[in-house]
């Protein structure tokens, strides 16, 4: 199985292991800004989608977990559904991740494995204007908004932060 | 070079191939979510879900072991609709689903689609006398449950959904002859 590894962190597949937590995660006020807080049905296609972007695409956003511990911690990696106008960084975190700095150090790893081993060049993240952690963590990245750049839902326009060219981000 | 490995096999007939979701068939499989067709499965919706639900069709099988299949015209390969055993963590119990995009209509395509996938559910999985869920008013998938040799039983009440009506398929004896 295909891993990435970071000083903490081990970062790998979801598995079918996933989807209750991942489930739950949609289900609840935490996902508003990131397609969820929607009833168990939606919830649970949501999270299984997730596993399957990974075969459609050969890539997808990586279950996050401390080292020695296979509990995912959340989700972060490249997500590219079809129709999107740019190649994203996408990340979903679970409550107990919170306030350690996981995300970003899955982020980092994940971004520099989606230039490196996927050959992504531009790189951005779509960021609800409201969710202000996520538009934190995408400054802490490095990443920086970009008026300019293409909606991928015209209709329900979203901010959306482009990554650096570089390895970028701050510590 | 993915994560994960999965195998997900395909079925032929004389006209048809399930096989499992690509990338380009988003477009068919759009254009049937934004059109009214779609009323018989809970629609319309947008056709930009298209992707998302291949993913989640896709990811079904990787937690269930079956799942959903494409089916594709066996000779162009152009997608015409999904079908295969199917079951959602909220569905009642297992399914046998089915759509047909717009313009595989009337040749008897779904017939012969699902068929052969409910056959593969019998012999590979083990199933027996599993439902087909249909919402209520979908006379077309009506027609073809009768057909297929089902028998309604009852109504499920989904709450995405509203009524159902539940379709129960003949015994093994019957399917498998």
């Amino acid at each position: 199985m295909m891993t990435l590894t970071t000083e903490r962190l081990t970062l790998r597949p979801p598995s079918p292991a996933d989807v209750p937590a991942l489930t739950e995660f949609y289900r609840s006020e935490r996902s508003q800004y990131a397609g969820g807080n929607v009833p168990h049905s939606k919830a649970w296609s949501n999270a299984v989608a997730m596993l399957g972007h990974w075969q459609v695409r050969g890539y997808g956003l990586w279950a996050v977990t401390e080292t020695g511990d296979d509990t995912a911690l959340g989700l972060v990696g490249p997500y590219f559904p079809d129709g999107r106008p740019e190649t994203e960084l996408g990340w979903v975190l679970f409550a107990v991740a919170e306030g350690r700095g996981i995300a970003q150090e899955a982020a980092l790893a994940a971004r520099a494995d989606a230039r490196s081993r996927l050959g992504w060049t531009e790189i951005v993240s779509y960021i609800d204007a409201r969710n202000t952690r996520s538009i934190a963590l995408a400054e802490r990245l490095g990443a920086v908004a970009d008026a300019d750049a293409a909606q991928p839902k015209p209709d329900d326009p979203c901010l959306i932060f482009r990554h650096p060219a570089d390895a970028g981000g701050t510590a | 070079m993915t994560g994960v490995t999965l195998h997900i096999p395909t079925l032929t007939t004389e006209r048809l191939s399930l096989r499992a979701p690509r990338p380009e068939d988003a477009a068919a499989y759009g254009a049937f979510l934004e059109s009214p067709r779609s009323a018989g499965v809970g629609g319309p919706f947008k056709a930009s879900d298209a992707f998302d639900r291949m993913c989640n069709t896709v990811g079904h099988w990787h937690l269930r072991g079956y799942g959903r299949w494409i089916i594709a015209d066996r000779e162009t390969d152009a997608a015409l609709g999904i079908c295969g055993p199917y079951c959602p963590e909220t569905w009642p119990e297992p399914e046998i689903a089915w759509t047909v995009f717009g313009g595989a209509e009337g040749r008897g395509i779904a017939f012969e689609a699902v068929s052969v996938a409910r056959r593969w559910a019998y012999e590979t999985l083990g199933w027996d006398r599993p439902i087909s869920l249909i919402i209520d008013g979908n006379t077309r998938s009506f027609a073809l449950a009768e057909r297929l040799g089902c028998r309604q039983d009852g109504i499920y009440e989904s709450p995405l959904y509203g009524a159902m009506q539940v379709w129960r398929h003949p015994a093994r004896a019957e399917v498998l002859v």
